[in-house]
């Protein structure tokens, strides 16, 4: 990686015909040069991200037997069943977006805020490190145990007298998926909130209690503004997740429950009807679009975040 | 609540307008743990004065000043404002300004939000906040900065809107935890001044916690000197320097030289070593005796009683680093002018110029 | 889906300036709040461990590994893990490094491009992907590897990153080249020992990412150890339950180990401070 620079073999000759001095042309071709470095990674984000991406774009657009341009996936997509997975999807996402958020800021909060509880914090922040990794399979299988029908918890509750199953819960729907995404989405929050509770300093307190704000005005005025972008950006980080989970929600209904990200896999199981294989793509594209306003939205209120939370 | 101060502009000495509030601090002291940090402090402000504490990181000046803001609360003691009794009170209600050490303007709020915050919990009119803050910003001229926030002023800046923020609610005490440390030297300099004039315009008791010595000396009407928890000496400027009370002041204050009575006869003090010497319980071999570097004479001489080892140039004086024998060295201020054909290795003869300054135990 | 681990552990806020609470003298104490919200939501976290344990029973355990078909997928995910950490490790180390050094004013851009994997959704990444795909490759389970370094890549980008940037890899690097060492010294000797740290913790959350992959895996029909879990549900429920347990212990392990090397690493080695979403101002540093 020795830096030499472009010299032409004859010191002294001019460098091509023309009036265009070398200078130039030598900066580019370094930069150029410079570029290769990143080629390899390119590539493979290119062929590992970018085409199969394209791959769908288009593929949501085409026919599946003729291959030609069509909307009709699009609108098949956005329709019956999958309208109403979009929707169930959506209300999942927000469910346990804004839930887990108050709550995994309320432990965050009070964690952090612990004046001799720095081993509480350590533990806390690797139980969660722990928990928001863990997801999918074994997630579902821990809460059948606790929630299914002859779960641990559905007998101490039947025993009081507050049977879960009758009183409109189950587990294998809409109502159990809520409550098992909050396993992995409030330690996700934590983690992710923790960071700009770091960043409120405690001269603002001080600051705040000097000029005469009690708890509630410092919270009001400084505390709250401070925190909101960074709040309302680990809501929508909690969103993007919920929305795209796939693996405990399959393993817990077994597609039973109308969800985007289950109806994506049936397409590649085969469950499909004629004449409509693509439009798993078009659904796949629908849930790319979403999540990127949402991660552009997290992105925007990240850098305001951390204007204020230097 | 406060009457607005009447602008008297008195430089120093002179009658100052009696805004400030009278503090007392008695026999304050305060535990961390183990770590006593403040070892029963008694200290009293004058209104409208000017008192700044100095000393190393860990003497306990800033934990003085934390309880007297409210923030931390003394073991024993007490704390007392125009003859009242403050400790019960909440630091909310205390009616002090704090400038603290750096990044504590809101970052939500722009500048003018920032400075009449402290009004807004008051409750004062909207209007009424307005005029006061700006009038505030003005005073510490940063008028046209009013919409800006936070990260989008400097440091110097920063500071001065946190000094108009504190001012804003009028208060008898101001207090300031080392404000100046985080800025770069031209403009703690300019700050300096200005927090000065400010605070004398207005006459509020202040105090001022530094571990900057120069700051301290310039700043203050006076000084005390803090170590371990204790007040070691308080008193202006001046005396703080040429009448130091134990030979921590004098040597924090200041550069001091630490020769050992031993030597006194090398530097010709016969008459002080034999002064030394007779007293009963202080050995002459067990005693320093400390010299200002502008206490002590140098003339270049062949047969002298020690070799310059170093040299800077200070402006009209220079500063020579001489070494006698027994491996002391010494530094010697002269007359740049004199010292001009003096260079490390030469040998010169160092000899007391005046009184020392005091005599130590080693 | 969740692959985040935390870890901000290397500079854990430790020296909180003593100050009182709320200011108001004598309320030093943990409110009562703080250990209800405590006690509640770790009830919440505990009672489905408890619940599977008892569904299970300990007998269950060492059967997991006796079952049909166990061995097969768990050497399985092992050998995709393996090569995965080793692709990812190739090609973002170096590439980290290299913009780090070169390119800086790169580094916006490459975040933004390791977002992307959380964006496109594992679920529909595999869509587009089988669809592409050339049939040699789809035959093999290698197609999974590849697939799973780009699922790492914004985790392991991230360790490396933070890695780098406690690090101040410029300076090291002239200091190193100024005392006469040749790149491939300076590479050995000064580089990759200080960013022994982010690799580990880019390892440790690789092979976590692969262990618990369950998603691509399944729908490229391949039975690696999440699929084999779901499959054996059909036969007997609670060997899959104490294969779950089994894998959550696992994975704890795996994140323990980030945090005690992290723990211990201090900020000036490449500290294993892999959040992934971080708004504290260490991370802006650079503008």
């Amino acid at each position: 990686m020795a830096q030499q620079t472009d010299t032409v073999a004859a010191p002294g000759a001019p460098r091509g015909s023309g009036a265009r001095p070398g200078r130039p042309l030598q900066a580019r071709l370094r930069s150029a040069r410079l570029l290769l470095g990143v080629l390899p990674f390119s590539i493979y984000v290119i062929l590992g991200l970018v085409l199969p991406a394209v791959a769908i774009a288009i593929g949501a657009f085409q026919d599946s037997d003729t291959g030609s341009f069509t909307l009709s996936n699009v609108k098949t997509a956005a329709t019956g069943i999958y309208l109403h997975g979009f929707v169930t999807t959506l209300g999942v996402s927000v469910i346990t977006s804004i839930v887990p958020g108050i709550v995994g800021f309320l432990v965050a909060y009070a964690i952090f805020t612990a004046r001799r509880g720095a081993v509480l914090r350590r533990c806390v922040i690797t139980a969660s490190g722990v928990f928001a990794n863990f997801g999918g399979v074994p997630l579902a299988f821990l809460f059948i145990a606790t929630l299914g029908s002859t779960g641990l918890v559905t007998g101490w509750l039947t025993d009081i007298g507050l049977n879960p199953y009758t009183n409109g819960f189950n587990l294998y729907t809409f109502s159990g998926i809520v409550v098992v995404y909050m396993y992995f989405q409030i330690p996700l929050m934590v983690l992710v909130i923790l960071p700009a509770l770091e960043g409120l300093r405690p001269a603002w307190r001080e600051a705040a209690n000097n000029l005469g704000a009690g708890t509630w005005q410092y919270w009001r005025y400084v505390g709250g503004p401070v925190l909101l972008p960074s709040f309302l950006g680990c809501v929508l980080l909690l969103f993007g997740s919920a929305f795209s989970a796939y693996a405990t929600a399959e393993a817990l209904t077994s597609g039973s429950v109308p969800l985007t990200a289950i109806q994506i896999g049936s397409f590649l199981n085969g469950n499909v009807l004629a004449g409509q294989q693509n439009v798993g793509k078009a659904l796949g594209l629908g849930m790319i679009v979403i999540i990127a306003v949402v991660m552009t939205a997290y992105a925007v209120l990240q850098r305001r975040a951390a204007q204020w939370l230097r | 609540m406060t009457t607005k101060a009447a602008s008297g502009n008195h430089a120093d000495g002179g009658v100052r307008s009696t805004s400030g509030a009278t503090v007392d601090l008695r026999n304050l002291s305060r535990s961390f743990g183990t770590i006593r940090a403040l070892d029963g402090l008694t200290l009293r402000l004058a209104p409208g004065e000017l008192v700044a504490l100095l000393g190393p990181s860990g003497c306990g000046k800033t934990t003085a000043l934390r309880i007297l803001a409210g923030f931390e609360t003394a073991d024993s003691g007490s704390v007392a404002v125009d003859g009242r009794d403050v400790s019960g009170i909440p630091a909310a209600k205390r009616d002090m300004g704090m400038v603290f050490q750096s990044y504590s303007l809101f970052p939500n709020m722009s500048a003018l939000e920032n400075v009449s915050f402290g009004l807004r919990m008051r409750r004062l009119g909207s209007a009424e906040r307005q005029r006061r803050a700006s009038g505030l910003l003005d005073m510490v001229g940063l008028a046209a900065q009013g919409k800006q926030y936070p990260h989008q002023l400097s440091g110097g800046q920063q500071q001065r809107v946190a000094l108009a923020r504190a001012l804003a609610i009028e208060p008898r005490v101001l207090l300031l935890d080392e404000p100046l440390s985080a800025l770069d030297a031209k403009v703690r300099l300019q700050l300096r001044e200005q927090i000065r004039s400010l605070q004398q315009r207005l006459g509020t008791t202040t105090l001022f916690v530094t571990h900057d010595q120069e700051e301290a000396l310039s700043m203050a009407d006076r000084v005390g000197v803090m170590r371990e928890g204790r007040l070691e000496q308080i008193a202006t400027p001046d005396e703080l320097y040429d009448r130091p009370a134990t030979p921590f002041v004098a040597e924090f204050v200041g550069i001091m030289n630490r020769i050992p009575a031993g030597l006194l006869e090398l530097l010709g003090a016969s008459a002080l070593a034999a002064d030394l010497v007779p007293h009963p319980e202080r050995p002459a071999a067990g005693v320093d005796v400390l010299v200002r570097p502008e206490g002590l004479r140098i003339t270049a001489s062949p047969s002298g009683n020690g070799i310059v080892v170093g040299r800077t140039f200070l402006g009209q004086l220079t500063r020579l680093s001489v070494r006698l024998s027994g491996d002391v060295v010494v530094q010697v201020d002269q007359q740049s002018t004199e010292a001009a054909g003096i260079s490390p290795g030469d040998p010169v003869d160092v000899s007391l110029a005046g009184a020392p300054v005091m005599v130590a135990e080693r | 889906m969740a692959a985040i681990a935390g870890g901000n552990l290397a500079e854990d806020v430790e020296g909180q300036i003593p100050s009182g609470k709320s200011g108001r003298p004598g309320v030093r104490q943990f409110p009562v709040w703080r250990w209800v919200i405590l006690i509640v939501v770790g009830a919440y976290f505990a009672i489905p461990l408890i619940a599977a344990l008892r569904f299970t029973g300990f007998s269950s355990f060492p059967q997991v590994v006796h079952q049909e078909g166990f061995s097969a997928a768990f050497e399985l995910s092992v050998r995709l893990a393996v090569i995965t950490t080793v692709l990812t490790i190739v090609l973002m180390l170096p590439t980290t490094v290299y913009v780090h050094l070169r390119l800086p004013r790169l580094r916006r851009l490459m975040e933004g491009i390791t977002i992307l994997p959380i964006v496109i959704p594992p679920v529909v990444l595999i869509v587009g992907v089988l669809q592409v795909a050339p049939g040699f490759l789809k035959s093999t389970p290698y197609l999974l590897a590849l697939m799973y370094v780009v699922l790492a890549m914004p985790f392991a980008y991230r360790a490396f990153d933070a890695g780098l940037r406690a690090l101040d890899l410029q300076t090291l690097v002239e200091a190193s080249q100024s005392l006469g060492a040749g790149w491939r010294s300076t590479l050995w000797r000064v580089m990759l020992p200080n960013l022994r740290t982010a690799m580990l913790s880019a390892t440790v959350l690789t092979v976590a990412l692969v262990l618990g992959e369950f998603t691509m895996a399944s729908l490229d029909l391949y039975q690696t150890f999440p699929v084999w879990i779901v499959a054996f549900d059909q036969t007997s429920g609670p060997i899959s339950v104490a294969a779950s347990l089994l894998a959550l212990f696992v994975t704890w392990i795996f994140l323990l180990a980030i945090t005690l090397i992290g723990g211990r690493g201090s900020r000036r080695k490449g500290g294993a401070e892999v959040s992934l979403f971080s708004v504290s101002r260490r991370n802006t540093g650079g503008s």
